[in-house]
């Protein structure tokens, strides 16, 4: 019976130009994602290099300088920007903090339409003031991108829907039922022969689409394994909506109330379910106030700032090149300017660890509730894959903090030591290498949509609609 | 005969289990929506008048200062929510809140809450506006779907042929049928909305007249939907197919349209990066006159002329301190070249609105998601005028300091401070956010492709009903 449902699918398919509409339609819309995905990972890798080669040119510059300093020779430019000072190289000459993009970033955009992808940390000034969000249209945040994520995860199962809302029913609708009845084999147990058949043509289109596609586009060594488990994703979501197609095939009955009911399905798995946990999550754990944080840290800072000017005239703080070029000031400025800002910072730690530490509460919340929606479940692990998700970020931006405080640390070393910053120091720069985090958490959700997927199978098979109980031939 | 359609197909649709399920999951979400968006909205205000009051109190409060140490210890400005807000919260999660304001230095507003949110909150929140401009038009497909197709599958159109229809009447009976319900749904929200607005109290002017405009808006929007998903009833001859086709419009209006437009509008008209944005900055400011460097070329041309100016051969003889003096020019440039700059971003803005305008061809979606945020003040274009506003502000606060400064100290004086009781005499940042009538002029374009749609939508789909 296997073999022939498996001739006579195929057959149907070819026939009914199923395959062919498929294939071109997932064709186009894996060409058109992958296209708008390829082209801003070579916006953010164009917009890196240029930022790394202008930093070149300027070491060029810098060291030019250091020479004829070293050799004792005049040179021409404002005096608190010779780079044998050790705060000029911190400050005019700060090195790229960029996070590269990962093999596999073209196929979500996550986050990364949101949050900038290089920094350059410099001495002074403070990290709170780092600004990590992008310079976007929020427009365009607000419609967010159509990339392969959206394909999948929104896209896909409406292609699924309308490729098997009607199995059974236009069966009936037919009139080729009793025939079907009559057949040595369950209709449920034949429901699900045919829905295993078209998942199966579904994931070869896919799977062969999706590789010719990224073929086209270009690959990445050491990409295959990325691709892999993105169609791993892939067919594991599909397959969750086969499921569900199969359990509205045998417990619905025509075929526009199968539609309808499959399309309501898909509202609330694809619309509402994230919209809901969304706005739960930030009524149950609402996101701190950002507004009252600020006026937090006013207070303290006009606090701190007044301990700063028992260290330093509070005109100097602002304006560093005073102090420098000015001959009648001492030149040791920037030793109090350090401790001033140490000062300032410290005193704003508490209010501002205590706030990420809220954030982060809020953040893991929101994290938990997305096992509640297969939908979240893919569209997250995407974009953990393409290393563009919201924990990708928080990773970036620790580590990027991070390095500044190297970065302040070793030229601060020179300033205490008053030692000139000189060529030879030039090499052991501090240098900023983003380390991509490894999560496993991909596979556990292939684990959970599969397990999600047999668990709806077996329900189907397991219990009994109003339809069996009548027994499904009479009207 | 449109009457008796009308009660037939309402009697219908009132019958069908699934439709009143429909209604009442569209109604308790909206109520729902509506009731978070309430509670979101008083609590923004709230926290934003007590932040407000506590930033003027620690501007008030500096004691003796040096106005330039003040100008750096600067001020904020706060942008409010706006009544409408709970209508549509527009991109408002994307933009900053806060304005830092200080001298040399022009800020964007900071904080956006989309950055503290994980990626859940990039799905969408839950509000009036996610359910007027989806979920709604979605009920109208499942309203509308199979208004003439059911006819031909139970056999009934022969029968009405026969009984000599005019097929327009008949259509328009129809087309009331399921506009009634909707609107009604839209009413019955709009005037909820209302009554909760205008018994909210302090917070911003409510005003009945916008929130009728953008209940016109909305209406405006679904009678394209309902033109649409009957005109694929009339055409096509099976139910399942209407729906899918119906289904297919609706994604390719309201899901994929919007995306691929951002992606086009990007490409063709993209924002520099931050970084870009900065740097381009600076370079225009290392070029031109610096406030806080005597020693460039611009700053000793500056001290010539005031010197000619005055008559007099020495900065000191001046009848002002010259450092103030220097000061406020250095600002006024910078602020010249900040405006330059912002300008540019506006413009790249204005381009891609222009991208987001052409595909409005195939989505009433993008006009009518326009029109409801800037109705709403919730777009980007009342961000941008909150931000000129914060600009201009900050740039007077600028010369009342410097002013004060180069009054009332000599050259070389760094040592001044003002009084303790200066700095209140510092007027307070108010912004007027603009008004329903420029509003709707400023999008004019957004509404004539709304009118077209309707029009066209609507005479297309009555000249198919005659050859049904």
């Amino acid at each position: 019976m296997f073999r022939y449902n498996f001739i006579y699918e195929l057959k149907l398919l070819l026939r009914s130009r199923w395959i062919q509409l498929l294939s071109i339609l997932l064709l186009l819309l894996f060409g058109f994602s992958t296209i708008n995905g390829k082209s801003k990972v070579v916006k953010r890798e164009v917009d890196i290099s240029v930022a790394k080669q202008e930093v070149e040119e300027t070491d060029k510059a810098m060291l030019k300088l250091l020479d004829s300093v070293e050799q004792g020779l005049e040179v021409s430019v404002p005096s608190w920007t010779i780079p044998s000072s050790p705060m000029a190289v911190g400050n005019y000459h700060p090195r790229v903090a960029a996070m590269d993009p990962q093999p596999m970033a073209f196929i979500s955009t996550g986050q990364a339409d949101l949050f900038t992808h290089y920094i350059k940390p410099t001495v002074s000034g403070d990290d709170f003031a780092l600004n990590f969000t992008e310079m976007t249209s929020p427009v365009q945040l607000l419609f967010g991108s159509f990339d392969l994520a959206f394909v999948i995860v929104y896209l896909l199962p409406l292609l699924i829907i309308a490729f098997t809302y009607n199995v059974l029913s236009s069966e009936k609708e037919q009139g080729s039922l009793r025939l079907l009845a009559s057949q040595p084999i369950s209709l449920r147990k034949w429901v699900f022969q045919k829905l295993m058949l078209r998942f199966f043509w579904l994931s070869l289109l896919v799977t062969l689409s999706l590789v010719v596609v990224i073929l086209v586009a270009g690959v990445q060594p050491l990409q295959w394994s990325g691709i892999l488990i993105l169609l791993g994703l892939a067919l594991c979501y599909m397959l969750f909506w086969f499921a569900l197609a199969f359990l509205v095939n045998i417990f619905v009955d025509s075929s526009a109330k199968n539609a309808v009911s499959l399309i309501m399905l898909w509202v609330v798995f694809v619309l509402l379910m994230p919209s809901v946990l969304n706005q739960v999550g930030n009524t149950l754990y609402p996101i701190p106030s950002r507004t009252l944080m600020i006026n937090e840290m006013r207070e303290h800072k006009a606090e701190a700032t007044k301990r700063q000017d028992e260290i330093l005239d509070n005109f100097l703080r602002d304006h560093p090149e005073y102090a420098i070029n000015d001959s009648t000031q001492s030149r040791n400025f920037y030793h109090r300017y350090m401790a001033s800002q140490k000062v300032v910072k410290e005193e704003l730690k508490p209010i501002v660890d205590a706030y990420e530490t809220q954030l982060q509460k809020q953040q893991s919340w929101a994290q938990k509730l997305q096992w509640i929606s297969p939908t979240i479940v893919v569209q997250e692990s995407l974009s953990q894959l393409a290393g563009t998700s919201t924990a990708d970020y928080g990773n970036y931006r620790k580590q990027v903090m991070a390095f500044a405080g190297q970065w302040r640390a070793y030229l601060t070393t020179f300033l205490y030591n008053n030692t000139p910053f000189s060529q030879k120091d030039y090499l052991s720069l501090p240098q900023f290498n983003y380390q991509a985090a490894k999560s496993n958490s991909v596979f556990t959700s292939m684990l959970v949509l599969l397990l999600i997927a047999i668990l709806l199978i077996g329900f189907g098979f397991a219990v009994q609609g109003k339809t069996q109980q009548k027994g499904i031939l009479s009207n | 005969m449109i009457l008796k359609t009308f009660f037939k197909e309402s009697k219908e649709l009132l019958r069908d289990g699934r439709v009143r399920a429909a209604f009442a999951i569209v109604i308790i979400l909206l109520g729902i929506a509506v009731w978070i968006s309430a509670r979101q909205y008083q609590n923004t205000n709230e926290q934003y008048l007590v932040a407000e009051a506590a930033e003027r109190e620690v501007w008030d409060n500096q004691g003796e200062k040096n106005p330039h140490s003040a100008s750096h210890y600067g001020t904020y400005a706060f942008k409010p929510k706006y009544p409408l807000s709970l209508m549509d919260q527009g991109v408002d999660k994307y933009m900053g809140a806060s304005i830092f304001l200080e001298s040399h230095k022009r800020n964007e507003a900071q904080f956006s809450a989309a950055a503290d949110q994980t990626g859940l909150a990039r799905f969408g929140d839950l509000t009036p506006d996610f359910i007027l401009l989806f979920i709604i038009p979605l009920l109208i497909i499942l309203l509308g779907y199979n208004s003439f197709t059911k006819e031909r599958e139970m056999g009934t159109l022969t029968l009405l042929k026969s009984q000599g229809v005019r097929p327009w009447k008949w259509a328009v009976g129809k087309w009331l049928s399921l506009f009634f319900p909707i609107f009604m749904v839209t009413a019955i929200l709009f005037l909820i909305a209302g009554i909760l607005l205008s018994n909210l109290q302090d917070f911003g002017v409510f005003k009945w007249g916008s929130l009728l405009a953008m209940f016109i808006v909305y209406v405006g929007y679904y009678i394209i939907f309902i033109n649409i998903i009957l005109f694929i009833s009339a055409k096509v001859e099976k139910s399942g197919i209407a729906l899918v086709l119906s289904l297919s419009v609706w994604i390719l209006a309201c899901l994929a349209a919007p995306k691929a437009a951002s992606n086009l509008a990007e490409t063709k008209h993209p924002f520099p990066t931050r970084q870009e944005f900065a740097a381009n900055i600076s370079k225009d400011k290392q070029e031109g006159l610096n406030g806080h460097n005597p020693w460039s070329k611009e700053s000793k041309l500056l001290e010539q002329k005031v010197l000619a100016e005055h008559g007099v051969d020495s900065i000191h003889q001046l009848p002002f301190n010259f450092d103030g003096y220097r000061m406020q020019k250095g600002e006024e440039h910078e602020a010249e070249i900040y405006f330059k700059h912002y300008n540019y971003l506006k413009e790249q803005y204005a381009q891609q609105s222009d991208v987001y305008k052409g595909l409005a061809v195939i989505s009433p979606y993008l006009p009518t998601r326009f029109l409801s945020m800037a109705i709403a003040q919730t777009d980007y274009g009342t961000h941008w005028d909150f931000s000129d506003a914060a600009e201009e502000y900050r740039i007077a606060t600028q010369k009342f300091l410097n002013d004060d400064f180069a009054q009332n100290s000599t050259y070389g004086d760094w040592s001044y401070q003002a009084d303790s009781d200066f700095w209140k005499k510092l007027p307070q940042f108010e912004y007027e956010p603009p008004q329903l009538g420029s509003i709707i002029r400023s999008n004019a374009s957004s509404i004539w492709i709304l009118g077209v749609w309707i029009v066209l939508s609507f005479s297309i789909f009555l000249l198919t009903t005659k050859t049904i």
